[in-house]
């Protein structure tokens, strides 16, 4: 299968409309096209982690070839000059030698490279790198090259591609101006040029999907392919279909209990003295959480997918709650992993599962909680793939999950938009929502996320602080892994080994963050801070006293948050929390620690 | 010429074994790698432990975590490989999860497996679609990426994995975790006569292979046989001569 390469991208919607490509190209030599080290990086923010990302050179040092591949990062290097040799050999990364090629002598010298790649074009005009000009294929027939060394540039585009690749069998095709209109990169004719070469291929292909910028994929071991792919599928049909979309709708209204008021909080907002403050009121579904939401989405996509067994983790306890009332409600048969350091932390929802039908099983593997029990369910579901849906709790794992569970919670920030503006005529100024794995944040946020004007704040949950080694702020100290089927931010120690959360609220503690947090994370279009287990308590206690609701641990985080945010705001503006659970399952721990109350 | 392209051409019938590298300690390896070399394996698998292996069963998580305990890391386990001055005449395969290898930087990892002398690697959880993430800087010390396909896998999939297949032919037997079983199912020896018929590689049969019945139902579809959880449990319990019968029942016959 030939592989698609963008080249001289400077423009990050350029980046992003060859997001199905295998390589994107940055210009660092004098050229219409050249960009910096720093737009390099700042562009490669879009770039998925498996797309190449390609600099070309012309006769540079290795030392600014070493420190472009080092800052932007880039993984291979393409070089356009007369690089000798021994430059060739130094450079780490692989290496893209460039030939213009005019006659068969010129051909005889690709085969004398020692780079790992050999690029043909046609010859260049004003500047080196890529002329645009047509080349003629016809000059390497006969010549013996291995095509898997061999990529093809010069000339091409849409209408032309499809012949090159035919006659010239190559490991990439290589395309720039065949890209562009008026000297500029063109959205619509970089998504045609890779359709020519992926769709049209003679060969049936697969390839990657479920990206947000550089964070995603599905990167699960082959037993899982075939399901995730057939998910994948599956809920790009329902998508589009309005029957679905009834469904799932009177389901939310009828058995959850929506719509769900957008609260004024009238005496928190007197007394944290800034904003108006409303509450998205998750806690008021039935089963008491924003879980639910995304459970019945799920359970439906399974049963028109002829599943009827479903497996599922759970660490407060909530989403297993949600999943076995689902499965109790479609009468589906339902095993949900749980930590046995969880089990113990939330023994009512543990005995809420199992009377409600469901097979509860303790995992007592590694740190025993949340992240343990999805590595178990991923298992179970790897051995019982084919009558059986994993129906994951939060906006993480392989592609398609991040989407689906965003798609099924973004009636939360749906909703709110429309309450919004039906009461104050205006989008909020700000939006708070807590942050585990991200479910609630995300179906909060992904309506907003156009709204330049709202400021967006996710909060983690810092434990006993984020300087101590008992936290769960993924985004404020994470790296980048994969983990679960993904590749996001992890909280991990230097070998790549992922380390144990720690936050006194259940929901939040996993040591990842789903994909699109990390994207939005890097952009920097959600701002991610995080409140300590004690912040999160006395914020328990202060919305209890000021408005009769008693949160949940994990939408405490957000509203301590909220307390902070408020005293930097002003009355004129309007603030708005997800409250994303009510807090019955934490009675035993706030009785613990809130002991002597008065 | 990578190993694993001799091993190719030798035509007998393969056997991989797989150890945990660091479980009972890292110093150990040496004497487990030279153990099955003069037993009579044709290649060794050495697995990279890791936090959370969900291809993993019981048998091998354990064993992860046994040398995880001791601190064993994936540069622990390169740096002792460079060390070995004994004649290693056998493919050495290093298999692990993607995070360690991210962690330690995909274009280092190739380099010190090159160094290393490794002739192969195998990341269970990369599949064909991301595998971009580390092929061009294996490619660049020759070292094989050995894909894995299983019985779930679509038949568009197995053309488009086998049409690229280099080294080996990984052939999941199971629908589910690596660990020793009773009875493989009938369908699989249909499956390995499927991808043997396509692949340009040998294709190798692995994931609760531990009986020499497994290995006499299989042996005319496939080209050999790996073998992991028996062995890591053969090491942990101190018999590892008890495994010698399985490796003449692929090796001789």
């Amino acid at each position: 299968m030939t592989k698609v390469k963008i080249c001289g991208l400077k423009e990050q919607q350029h980046v992003q409309a060859a997001s199905r490509a295998d390589a994107v190209g940055f210009v660092f030599a004098p050229s219409k096209r050249q960009v910096t080290i720093e737009q390099a990086a700042e562009l490669a923010k879009y770039v998925p982690i498996d797309t190449d990302k390609i600099g070309v050179f012309v006769n540079a040092s290795l030392k600014e070839i070493e420190d472009t591949v080092a800052g932007v990062p880039l993984t291979m290097v393409q070089l356009h000059g007369d690089e000798p040799d021994e430059l060739v050999k130094a450079i780490k990364v692989p290496v893209i030698q460039a030939f213009s090629i005019r006659t068969k002598e010129d051909v005889a010298k690709l085969k004398r490279s020692l780079a790992d790649y050999v690029l043909v074009d046609a010859p260049g005009t004003d500047y080196r790198g890529g002329s645009g000009n047509v080349f003629d294929w016809s000059l390497l027939e006969g010549v013996d090259i291995d095509p898997a060394r061999l990529i093809v540039a010069g000339g091409l585009n849409p209408g032309n591609v499809h012949a090159a690749i035919e006659q010239t069998t190559p490991y990439m095709v290589d395309v720039s101006s065949g890209v562009e209109t008026d000297n500029r990169k063109d959205t619509v004719k970089i998504q045609e040029f890779i359709k020519q070469v992926k769709d049209d291929s003679v060969e049936q292909t697969i390839e990657k999907v479920g990206f947000f910028g550089k964070y995603g994929g599905q990167f699960v071991p082959e037993t899982l392919m075939k399901a995730v792919k057939e998910l994948e599928d599956a809920y790009n049909e329902v998508k589009e279909d309005p029957e679905f979309h009834k469904e799932y709708h009177h389901y939310l209204s009828e058995y959850v209990g929506r719509e769900q008021p957008l609260t004024f909080a009238k005496r928190m907002t007197e007394a944290y003295g800034g904003p108006k403050i409303y509450l998205k009121r998750e806690d008021l579904n039935h089963t008491g959480a924003h879980k639910v939401n995304n459970a019945i989405g799920q359970a439906l996509l399974a049963m028109r997918m002829g599943k009827r067994k479903i497996v599922a983790e759970t660490g407060a306890g909530q989403h297993g709650v949600a999943t076995a009332t689902i499965c109790a409600l479609f009468d589906l048969d339902c095993v949900i992993f749980m930590g046995e350091e969880d089990i113990k932390r939330q023994q009512l929802n543990v005995f809420r599962m199992k009377l409600l039908g469901a097979r509860v099983e303790s995992v007592t593997k590694g740190s025993a909680t949340l992240k343990d029990a999805v590595n178990e369910a991923l298992r179970y579901w790897v051995a019982n793939v084919e009558d059986t849906h994993y129906l994951i709790g939060s906006a993480l794992g392989p592609h398609p999950f991040p989407t689906m569970v965003r798609d099924f919670q973004s009636v939360i920030g749906e909703e709110t938009k429309r309450q919004i503006l039906e009461k104050e005529g205006r989008l909020p100024d700000t939006i708070l929502a807590c942050v585990g794995g991200g479910s609630n944040a995300i179906g909060m946020f992904y309506p907003f996320i156009q709204d330049k004007e709202v400021e967006l704040i996710g909060v983690e949950a810092a434990g006993q602080g984020v300087d101590t080694d008992k936290h769960a702020a993924t985004l404020t100290k994470g790296t980048d892994g994969v983990l679960h089927g993904a590749f996001m931010k992890l909280l991990q120690d230097d070998a790549g080994q992922v380390q144990e959360a720690h936050s006194i609220s259940a929901g939040l503690d996993y040591p990842g963050i789903g994909p699109e947090h990390a994207h939005l994370a890097d952009t920097g279009r959600v701002e991610y801070r995080s409140i300590t287990d004690d912040e999160a308590l006395a914020a328990v206690i202060s919305m209890s006293r000021l408005e009769g609701i008693i949160p949940a641990l994990e939408s405490a985080h957000a509203i301590a948050e909220a307390q902070k945010q408020a005293k930097q705001m002003t009355a004129d503006q309007i603030l708005v929390i997800c409250v994303s659970g009510r807090g019955d399952k934490d009675m035993a721990t706030y009785a613990e620690k809130l002991e002597g109350l008065s | 010429m990578n190993r694993l392209e001799q091993l190719k051409s030798s035509g007998n019938k393969a056997f991989v074994a797989y150890v945990m590298a660091g479980d009972g300690g890292l110093e150990r390896l040496r004497e487990q790698v030279q153990y099955l070399q003069g037993a009579g394996v044709t290649a060794i698998e050495i697995g990279i432990p890791f936090s959370d292996p969900v291809a993993d069963g019981p048998t091998i998580e354990a064993a992860g975590n046994r040398a995880l305990k001791q601190g064993v890391t994936l540069q622990k386990v390169l740096e002792e490989l460079k060390s070995w001055t004994f004649d290693i005449k056998i493919p050495l395969l290093v298999m692990t999860y993607l995070n360690p290898v991210l962690k330690f930087g995909v274009e280092r990892f190739a380099t010190e497996c090159g160094k290393a002398g490794i002739s192969g690697v195998i990341i269970p959880d990369l599949p064909y679609e991301h595998k971009q993430l580390v092929q061009p800087y294996l490619d660049k010390e020759n070292i094989k990426l050995i894909q894995l396909v299983t019985l779930t896998t679509t038949d568009v999939r197995l053309d488009d994995i086998l049409r690229e297949a280099e080294g080996f032919v990984y052939a999941v037997t199971i629908k589910g975790i690596t660990g020793s079983r009773d009875e493989l199912s009938q369908d699989v020896k249909t499956f390995m006569q499927k991808i043997r018929k396509k692949s340009p590689v040998p294709v190798y049969a692995g994931f609760g292979i531990s009986k020499s019945s497994h290995v006499d139902m299989l042996r005319d579809d496939v080209d050999g046989f790996i073998v992991g959880s028996a062995i890591v449990e053969a090491f942990n319990a101190g018999k590892i001569e008890e495994i010698e019968p399985l490796i003449r029942a692929v090796t001789t016959a």
